[in-house]
């Protein structure tokens, strides 16, 4: 992964980001929000994964978003403008036809904001978040992030090893050996916990995590754009429906101002990243 | 001031009828260095685990064990917990969490400490310990030295009057031990902290040492500084040391090479003949130019290995880590496919693998060993052969780490090979078990096996080899009979051939040196 300027800040931060975004990607349904948040996702995403997820976005996501669109049509088939008739005898309209597609791009730009959240949010921000909640929790998960690699690497070298006898040996057996060995390992590591002094009263949970004023500004810039979607969403900003007839808000001042914020939010990583870039490009140009 | 004063102590494991532990008086000073010594069995382990409330074995105790001056079972959990740093000899075990900086934090979380204190006092530690780069690594990536450093770290982070190590080096490569002696002389030094540690390995940990305990049978039966160290604990003294008691001399004992050389230099010295070539035997495993990477893009682990094990020898891989010794085995194995190269093998071949538990499966040893043969005579013969007599009914995990070699390879011989790989046989053995697994394999080879280990112990494959070879860079520089091998070497070489140079030629281990001046002083 490139490095990348939003992930460097506060991990409520990034979670804050993705939950508003993930959410109105859901729900917003209006042609140009789903074209500003798949943008945005899509540029993004580029950004942070480069050629690995281009390919992953024709090879896989490319099929799905054709397949899904062609499938609404073949078994929706409310609409008032017929294009034409099913086998059937069922009608093909073109609401349903503009309606598949508008989903499919919904759905493909969910999946492309998990792509980011899963390269943003790595284990250790997902065991802090947790944390802020529940601290046993947190060290739960810290500790089988610790354990799962671990438990592969030995099932590798026990496999090798009965290789070595010169025989199979069934994955049940290796299975019954790995148990046996985490057990016995638990014992020691258990002693290291208490002889570290695990089991005191009042434990405290650390991160290296630190909550600037950068984030305190990202979040605030979050909340007034949050809140421009909301009131343009309540006023009616964004009535858009496709059945039985399109009908929707396309201009106007209010329209508007809800787009721009919109894509205010739903870029805001895209925009960190290039200026990042700009910046880097500048300075190397200089020296 | 005292950090411990331990007085009459005799400690006895539940349904035991010797005590481990019998009758320990022992002082030791803010300040120390202490190496405590003593064959596996002895009393180490059970004697350090005292010295920790929190880690305390069950059994009948008797006797007291004053840490500061307050009995250790009065200390207050908190102190208890931060005051005295306990490391046991797994090093994988001791790892909890999957960060390095979370590792470091885990006893201050416990401790329950604000995030800025602990804040700082990890980075403190981390810039102490030299971990900066790696400080937000995930710790299954790291290396076992830098392993045995964040566990260490993640104590020291606690601020702790004394540091107690259980065998620290006894899974870490000789360079990796160096440089823990390194750190732990650099804590002692400057900070104070009193340590005490048991170890296999003498030549470092004595010139640290202000102080030697030798334990035997659960008592002390020397307890002074490095140097007085008596000549009946001679197995586990460095070189310069066993030689100088070895012809009984008289005077200041040499402890480290340098003196030891200096003290060579007053002494008369008969040269030494060269030994002859054996005769050359039948080959058993040729391996020949062999390539191999792990992945497509990863760079070359092997580069052209080739070499030759012979039938009834021992053939010794030597080399630093990750220069494709452990690879080569797995390979002449057949575990993973050359990219280049051939392999002929003249017989069965089978691996002993480095850690023996991946090879246990029943909950006996006679059971493990029954899986994989029904003939009975067979399987008596080899039970004697490794010395399993007394330990049959016994759960595999509740064997010594010398005792489970010994099943291991009880149950690799059932397979009957020809030809026997083994990786780091003698990592975490003690002297004794060392030679007793070195018996085992002589007699092996005398009935015609050939035996190849991988090894980072350069005193067990001078002593117990035929031939050795060293690896660098994922090949083979070179490879000769032992004698040859060492004596050639300059700085990947045997104690006695490093204090010997220039005084006297073809000296490989601490008995050649002996028998030179015992000729000398005839």
């Amino acid at each position: 992964m490139h490095r990348d300027a939003f992930s460097t800040y506060h991990p409520l931060v990034n979670l804050a980001f993705f939950v508003s975004v993930i959410g109105f990607a859901m729900f917003l349904l209006h042609p140009v929000a789903l074209g500003i948040s798949f943008v945005c996702a899509a540029g993004y995403v580029l950004c942070i994964k480069g050629k690995k997820a281009l390919r992953f976005g024709l090879i896989f996501m490319l099929p799905m978003l054709l397949f899904t669109a062609a499938m609404n049509p073949l078994f929706n088939h409310q609409g008032v403008t017929i294009v034409a008739f099913l086998p059937n005898g069922n009608p093909v309209t073109r609401e349903a036809i503009i309606y598949g597609i508008a989903a499919a791009i919904m759905l493909i730009t969910v999946i492309t904001w998990f792509a980011c959240v899963n390269a943003i949010l790595t284990g250790d921000k997902m065991v802090y978040l947790f944390g802020r909640v529940a601290p046993a929790l947190s060290l739960i998960l810290s500790m089988s992030l610790r354990f799962v690699p671990r438990f592969i690497a030995q099932a590798k070298i026990i496999s090798n090893a009965q290789k070595a006898l010169g025989r199979k040996t069934s994955p049940f057996k290796i299975l019954s050996m790995l148990v046996s060995w985490a057990l016995e390992n638990a014992i020691e590591t258990a002693d290291s916990m208490k002889a570290r002094g695990y089991g005191l009263p009042n434990r405290t949970a650390f991160s290296i995590f630190t909550f600037t004023q950068r984030d305190a500004l990202a979040l605030l810039f979050f909340a007034l754009n949050i809140a421009v979607i909301l009131a343009g969403v309540a006023a009616g900003a964004y009535r858009f429906r496709y059945f039985p007839d399109i009908q929707g808000e396309w201009t106007g001042a209010g329209t508007l101002a809800v787009f721009t914020a919109y894509f205010l939010l739903c870029a805001f990583p895209l925009f960190l990243h290039v200026k990042e870039a700009l910046y880097w490009k500048r300075t190397a140009s200089v020296i | 001031m005292e950090t411990y004063r331990i007085s009459n102590l005799t400690f006895t494991y539940p349904n035991r009828a010797a005590p481990a532990l019998d009758n320990i008086n022992l002082t030791l000073a803010q300040g120390d260095f202490c190496v405590l010594c003593g064959h596996s069995g002895g009393g180490k382990t059970t004697l350090l685990r005292h010295l920790k409330p929190a880690i305390m074995p069950h059994g009948t105790r008797e006797g007291e064990i004053l840490f500061n001056g307050t009995p250790v079972n009065d200390l207050a959990p908190r102190d208890a917990a931060a005051k005295i740093g306990y490391v046991s000899q797994n090093i994988e075990n001791q790892i909890v969490t999957d960060k390095v900086w979370h590792e470091l934090a885990f006893g201050l979380e416990s401790l329950g400490l604000p995030t800025p204190q602990i804040r700082l006092r990890t980075a403190e530690t981390a810039c102490f310990l030299g971990m900066q780069a790696w400080f937000e690594r995930d710790t299954h990536t790291l290396s076992g030295g830098q392993k045995q450093r964040l566990i260490l770290g993640s104590i020291l982070t606690m601020h702790p009057d004394v540091l107690i190590l259980d065998e620290p080096t006894s899974q870490l490569d000789p360079i990796a031990a160096e440089e823990l002696f390194t750190l732990l002389a650099k804590i002692n030094r400057e900070l104070g902290v009193t340590v005490i540690l048991t170890e296999h390995r003498p030549e470092e940990a004595f010139p640290l040492a202000n102080k030697i305990i030798v334990l035997d049978n659960g008592c002390i039966i020397y307890e002074d500084t490095p140097r007085n160290a008596p000549r009946n604990i001679l197995g586990i003294l460095p070189t310069p040391m066993r030689i100088f008691h070895g012809i009984g001399a008289s005077g200041t004992c040499p402890v480290t090479i340098k003196e030891g050389r200096k003290w060579l230099k007053t002494q008369t010295l008969k040269p030494i003949p060269p030994v002859q070539e054996p005769p050359p035997v039948a080959p058993a495993l040729i391996l020949r130019d062999i390539y191999f990477k792990y992945e497509k893009n990863a760079p070359d682990v092997l580069t052209g290995v080739s070499f030759t094990a012979n039938k009834g020898e021992i053939t010794a891989l030597l080399g630093g880590n990750g220069t494709g010794k452990s690879t080569t085995l797995a390979i002449a194995m057949g575990l993973y496919k050359p990219r280049r190269g051939k392999i002929t093998a003249h017989g069965k071949i089978t691996m002993l693998p480095q850690n023996p538990t991946t090879l246990f499966i029943g909950k006996t040893v006679q059971e493990d060993l029954h899986e994989m043969t029904q003939n009975l005579d067979e399987l008596e013969h080899i039970v004697r052969q490794c010395r399993l007599q007394h330990l049959l009914d016994i759960h595999p995990y509740d064997l010594s780490g010398g005792e489970q070699q010994r099943t291991a390879l009880a149950k690799v011989l059932l397979t009957r090979p020809q030809i026997l790989l083994l990786d780091e046989p003698t990592q975490g053995l003690d002297t004794a078990y060392k030679q007793n697994f070195a018996e085992i394999l002589r007699s092996l080879a005398n009935t015609g096996v050939a035996i190849v280990l991988v090894s980072h112990d350069i005193e067990f494959c001078a002593e117990y080899a035929d031939r050795c070879a060293l690896f660098f860079n994922g090949s083979i520089i070179t490879q000769s009979t032992t004698r040859a091998f060492f004596a050639n070497n300059h700085f990947y070489t045997t104690g006695a051939n490093r204090m010997t140079r220039g005084l006297v030629e073809n000296a490989v281990t601490a008995t050649d040196v002996i028998n030179a001046l015992q000729k000398g002083s005839l």
